[in-house]
């Protein structure tokens, strides 16, 4: 027993934690975008293996992990342009869109892996270097969870403190909420909310192709395998939810799921891996039902219809 | 739908099929692919051996009933995406029991292994219901994350406690006896007698969500839950109902598959297979006949991509690319089409001032 | 002369299957008070829609200040100076009275960041210059109705408007909120010159607060008056094109037993405050118990309580000798009670379902709609559609229309015909003739009248106080969720006041 709690709460869970949380974190930033603009946002997934996808293929294809990256940014604005379209343009159903979304991910990205690669995945490509700082590896614990990461996880940080001032403290981040929370305020003040879901459309598809990216070409050193965003689309959908959309909260969701994770990772030793994976997804399902009940409770209602 | 309603749908849909086929050959080209000789192995991948009509038809009733459980969910404002992990679930709970009732009557087993499997895959689907209606949660975000759960409990089952005694067999339950299988209609295909108990399943979902006072109450909750309940509609009731039932038609879904073609459980069972059938219902705008007539072109589809891989080559998820092309294209249909309409009214409304000022002026 | 602020030729528009605006040509003066009137659909909040630039106009041209308008929309409107009070507030609940009015033009620091503190010391000099006191920092969400119109206006002012347009603004207003208003629209025209533009539709108001008087009719202007030189009654029969009376409405027999009790009920509305508080009535058999009050007062939520449409905190609900507290809306049907809701498109139909279902809801389970106790019987049921149908006088597409494209009058005599012809013994209604025709508000009245002199007991709520006059037998106030006056003899000034104050000696709220 005891070797299992030093297991755990070795340094090695809290590096694993960030590394799980990082793509997550990153998807659920652009779900925040799209779920303050009043867009139902549930093809995260397909966006992020879009990411993975193409950022290794640009990788393989350049030989070059910076131009993976850029790869990923051109299908991440594409992406993003294609949902809005969708979306915003036709005013398609949000949800058949998404589901849409994920399944055509799906079919692609394995269509083009075994036309491309041959086979399903691919392994060994140019990947990102890890981040070394001198001095951290001499602080005890912390060096062994903050250091020689991935960019993406320092990245992550940067991007969520300016999501968090794009959404509260820019004019933008005004008219971006009140695209969503009430278009036509906007429409009658000048602005065309339509632009506001644009925009964080394409924020999302960037910021979920960066999450796919991390997973391929950072996280698993330049490999992709099928389906490998493995529902965490939807898991960054539920830490959105949780946040209200806020990216620094969003952010701590996501490291609670990253925190999950490391430790099922962990307990790998000790029971099936087919069982310790279920953690992070049970977690999700019981957080999101604590979230509601708590809300619900805080605002007692007396209310006994449903608010579909 | 009204006829006329079904018409342009039609219309709409031969459309949205034709594009989807062009940007797919773009797709094949583009990967270094013949898009005739594709298109052309994948029409003989369907019809070139009976053993072939007998594996779509078979996907068709997998599709279609998988299909019918959305729509079901759909009808009254819930939507299931859970119906793989109750699948799974159902097969491998349908499977079990018949290895651990080997001995008895096949008439005893069968009915009991298919109430195994709508009782889990019901039950399994009741968490999400229930706690979308009691409480408010999201069901989408369950269901996908109950799917998940699902199939990892399910590997774990298969790879430890109900392990196949055979070594070579790395993650598969025990297989069933010989006398249990559902019998082959066409051989050496996937095709069996399950076919005939889904056709039945099949009709009686039609019959009770389009011709029953229940149907009735059910369209109701979809269309305006509050309205419905405002009315007298025990709303709650009929969501919870309508998972439950949805739950246990993926469940016996999955006991087909395992009776009428792997005979043991392994992850084999349903390769997304819910999805495609939920794919299926979107396309079919949740029409019951219509998901039914549309399960029999996909499964061709599908069964066809499988022979295309096979003889040229072509990775078979080309079959996933255009059926989504196709949801894109119907799903965005409506958009298009009102903006075309609405340009078109104003236009007319311009039209008929003009006539109606030279006349005042003349 | 004064100059001309606004200048309509021949402007026409027209949507998909009506013409909303016909031909308008009108002239509105700096500095003076224009009402423009008419009857729901007439086409006022089009014409006015085209000023602020959310409508283009088929046909004609508009001028604002002198310079022609080329380009419709609310930004090239805002620019000419036109400013718009929606009916439908235009602000982001979420956001503070600052955020809600500079956005657009919002002051900013290091050329990205919204400058908050510079904001609200805008807001605060706005507030200070032209008297209208509101808190720069308050969430939008947590002010009260009159607040909030407030703070449209001011946001119209930060943008520099000269022209104000109001759509239908004292509907929402106590009659104190209403003075406000009035008072400051004085003040603004006369210190600032400003143009005002108000649509509404009561009379006296019009009377009240305007120098000229346009009227509106079937998408026309039928006329344009000095308002000294005619009365609300003229006024009234160029509305609706012919002379207006109304006909007495025939009241007969007396009240026989209780059919509906309420005990010192309490309910909390959504974000959990105590809506209704402590509150108790009774309504006879044969009789008309009409509720005077302003909306948010807890009238809502008494009505869904005792409809089982929301569950009470506590007290009790007796309907027909029966207790229902807290039960469902199907069991307390069943004990005999109907209710036309307040809001029919949430409430009262389903929209995309056609005339014959939802006229069939509620008695689908009905024997003689149902072979062998399950199979629908189609032909029945279309039977069945039809005779409600022409019985209720609705002049649509037919029974196999989809309810949502109706007209609000024919839907409103959808959700009637259904609720009356259950035939219960207790009817509730609650805004039996909000946005329905003339037409239709005499048909309804009529069949209101009917019911109560077959012997039901009636609950009746309307925020057309009127209605509750011509209506009701007797009339209580409801003030915070409280009764504060019950009349059986009807003065306006009496009942005005007490649904504006507490009763004497209570003061306290939740």
């Amino acid at each position: 027993m005891d070797d299992i709690l030093s297991s755990i709460l070795s340094p090695g869970t809290f590096n694993q934690m960030l590394r799980s949380a990082t793509p997550v974190a990153l998807a659920a930033l652009g779900g925040a975008m799209t779920e303050h603009a009043g867009i139902m946002n549930i093809g995260m997934d397909g966006m992020i293996l879009m990411g993975a996808f193409f950022g290794v293929w640009g990788s393989y294809m350049f030989q070059s992990a910076g131009m993976g990256i850029l790869m990923v940014l051109a299908m991440g604005v594409l992406v993003g342009l294609f949902f809005a379209l969708f979306t915003v343009q036709f005013r398609s159903d949000e949800f058949i869109i998404g589901t849409a979304l994920n399944t055509f991910a799906l079919g692609l990205t394995s269509f083009l892996s075994r036309s491309i690669f041959g086979t399903a995945g691919t392994k060994g490509n140019p990947a990102l270097p890890t981040i070394h700082i001198p001095l951290l590896d001499r602080v005890p614990f912390l060096g062994a969870v903050f250091n020689d990461n991935s960019l993406f996880i320092y990245l992550t940080w940067l991007l969520v403190l300016a999501a968090w001032v794009f959404v509260y403290r820019t004019p933008y981040g005004f008219w971006l909420r009140a695209a969503g929370e009430k278009p036509e305020t906007l429409r009658t003040a000048g602005i065309q909310p339509e632009k506001m879901k644009w925009l964080a459309s394409i924020l999302c598809g960037i910021l979920c192709g960066l999450a796919g990216a991390h997973l391929s070409l950072g996280q698993l050193q330049g490999t992709f395998a099928e389906n490998m965003a493995n529902s965490r689309g939807y898991i960054a959908f539920a830490c959105v939810i949780f946040s209200a959309a806020n990216p620094s909260k969003a952010y701590l969701a996501a490291l609670m799921f990253g925190f999950f994770d490391a430790i099922g990772l962990r307990l790998q030793d000790y029971i099936s891996s087919d069982l310790t994976n279920i953690i992070p997804y049970a977690i999700t399902v019981i957080m999101m039902v604590y979230v509601v009940v708590r809300g619900q409770q805080r605002r007692r209602q007396g209310h006994r219809v449903k608010a579909t | 739908m009204k006829n006329r309603d079904k018409g342009s749908y039609f219309a709409s849909l031969a459309l949205s099929v034709l594009l989807a086929f062009a940007i797919g050959a773009v797709i094949l080209a583009v990967a270094g692919f013949n898009p005739v000789q594709a298109y052309a192995a994948m029409v003989d991948g369907a019809f070139s051996n009976v053993r072939h009509v007998g594996d779509f038809l078979e996907y068709a009733m997998v599709l279609c009933i998988c299909g019918l459980a959305c729509v079901l969910g759909s009808r009254v404002g819930i939507f299931n995406v859970g119906g793989e992990g109750q699948l799974l679930l159902g097969a491998i709970a349908a499977c079990q029991v018949g290895v651990v009732m080997n001995g008895q009557s096949k008439w005893l087993v069968l009915p009991c292994a298919a109430l195994a499997a709508m009782a889990v895959g019901g039950f399994y689907a009741l968490i999400p219901g229930v706690l979308k209606v009691k409480v408010k949660v999201n069901e989408v975000i369950t269901t996908i994350m109950l799917n998940t759960i699902a199939a990892s409990f399910c590997q774990f089952l298969a790879k430890g406690p109900w392990k196949n005694p055979n070594r070579n067999m790395v993650a598969a339950t025990g297989q069933l006896d010989p006398q249990y299988w559902f019998t082959t209609l066409i051989p050496s295909s996937n095709l069996s007698t399950a076919i005939l108990i889904a056709a039945v399943m099949a009709f009686l979902t039609w019959y009770i969500m389009q011709k029953t006072a229940v149907g009735f109450e059910m369209k109701l909750t979809g269309q305006n839950p509050r309205f419905a309940f405002f009315s007298g509609i025990k709303t709650d009731k009929i969501v919870i109902l309508c998972m439950l039932i949805s739950g246990a038609m993926c469940g016996l879904v999955g006991m087909f598959r395992v009776y009428g073609v792997e005979h043991l459980y392994r992850s084999s069972i349903s390769n997304q297979y819910y999805f495609e059938g939920l794919t299926v219902a979107m396309i079919a705008r949740y029409d019951p006949v219509t998901v039914i007539l549309l399960s029999f072109f996909f499964a061709i589809l599908k069964i066809g991509a499988q022979g295309m891989e096979l003889s040229a080559g072509v990775p078979n998820q080309i079959y996933l690319i255009i059926q989504t092309v196709i949801i894109f294209f119907m799903a965005a249909e409506n958009g298009i089409f009102t903006s075309v309409q609405a340009g078109a009214q104003r236009k007319k409304a311009r039209a008929a001032l003009a006539r109606k000022e030279e006349q005042s002026h003349g | 002369m004064r100059d001309t602020a606004v200048k309509f030729e021949h402007i026409s528009m027209a949507f998909p299957g009506v013409l909303a605006n016909d031909d308008v040509s009108l002239e509105i003066q700096r500095g003076e008070v224009f009402a423009l009137v008419g009857e729901n659909g007439a086409g006022k909040s089009t014409l006015m829609n085209i000023l602020y630039g959310i409508n283009t106009p088929t046909d004609g041209r508009v001028f604002i200040q002198g310079r022609e308008v080329e380009r419709f929309d609310p930004k090239t409107a805002i620019g000419l100076g036109v400013g718009m009070v929606h009916q439908h507030f235009m602000l982001v609940p979420s956001f503070t009275v600052a955020q809600n009015i500079v956005m657009s033009r919002e002051p900013r620091r290091a050329r990205f960041l919204f400058d908050n503190a510079k904001a609200e010391a805008l807001t605060q000099a706005l507030v200070e210059e032209y008297g209208l006191v509101v808190d720069p920092s308050a969430p939008v969400e947590e002010l009260g109705v009159g607040l909030q119109q407030r703070v449209e206006i001011l946001k119209t002012l930060f943008r520099g408007a000269e022209i104000l347009i109001l759509d239908e603004p004292t509907a929402v207003l106590t009659p104190q909120e209403t003075d406000e208003l009035f008072a400051v629209i004085r003040r603004v025209v006369k210190e600032r010159s400003m143009t005002v533009i108000i649509i509404t539709h009561k009379l006296y108001e019009v009377m009240a607060i305007s120098d000229r008087v346009g009227v509106m009719r079937k998408g026309r202007l039928v006329g344009v008056k000095n308002t000294s030189e005619v009365d609300e009654k003229q006024l009234a029969s160029m509305m609706v094109g012919r002379p207006v009376l109304y006909d007495q409405l025939q009241k007969t027999g007396s009240p026989g037993e209780e059919l509906i009790r309420v005990d010192d009920l309490v309910v909390r509305d959504n974000r959990g405050l105590k809506a209704v508080n402590g509150l108790s009535l009774s309504v006879r058999a044969g009789e008309i118990l009409g509720i005077a009050a302003i909306e948010g007062n807890g009238q809502s939520e008494l009505l869904e309580a005792i409809t089982g449409m929301r569950a009470p905190e506590s007290g009790r609900i007796t309907v027909r000798g029966q207790d229902v507290t807290g039960r469902s809306p199907g069991d307390i049907r069943a004990v005999g009670l109907a209710h036309v809701p307040e809001d029919r498109l949430s409430t009262g139909v389903s929209r995309s379902a056609s005339v014959s279902h939802n006229l069939l809801t509620g008695k689908h389970r009905e024997g003689r709609f149902n072979a062998f106790g399950f199979h629908q019987r189609t032909s029945t049921i279309q039977r069945y559609a039809q005779e409600i149908y022409d019985r209720f006088d609705m002049r649509g597409a037919g029974i196999d229309a989809t309810v949502g494209d109706l007209s609000g009058g024919n839907m409103q005599k959808v959700v009637i015909a259904r609720e009356f012809s259950f035939d219960t013994p207790v009817l509730v209604i609650a805004q039996p003739t909000r946005g329905v025709d003339v037409g239709a508000i005499e048909f309804i009245h009529t069949r209101i009248i009917e019911k109560r002199n077959q012997g039901c007991a009636i609950l009746l709520c309307s925020a057309d106080l009127d209605e509750v006059f011509r209506l009701s037998d007797r009339i209580i106030t409801i003030y915070e969720g409280r009764i504060t006056g019950e009349f059986t003899s009807f003065s306006k000034e009496e009942i005005g006041f007490r649904m504006t104050g507490t009763r004497q000696g209570e003061g306290e709220s939740t």
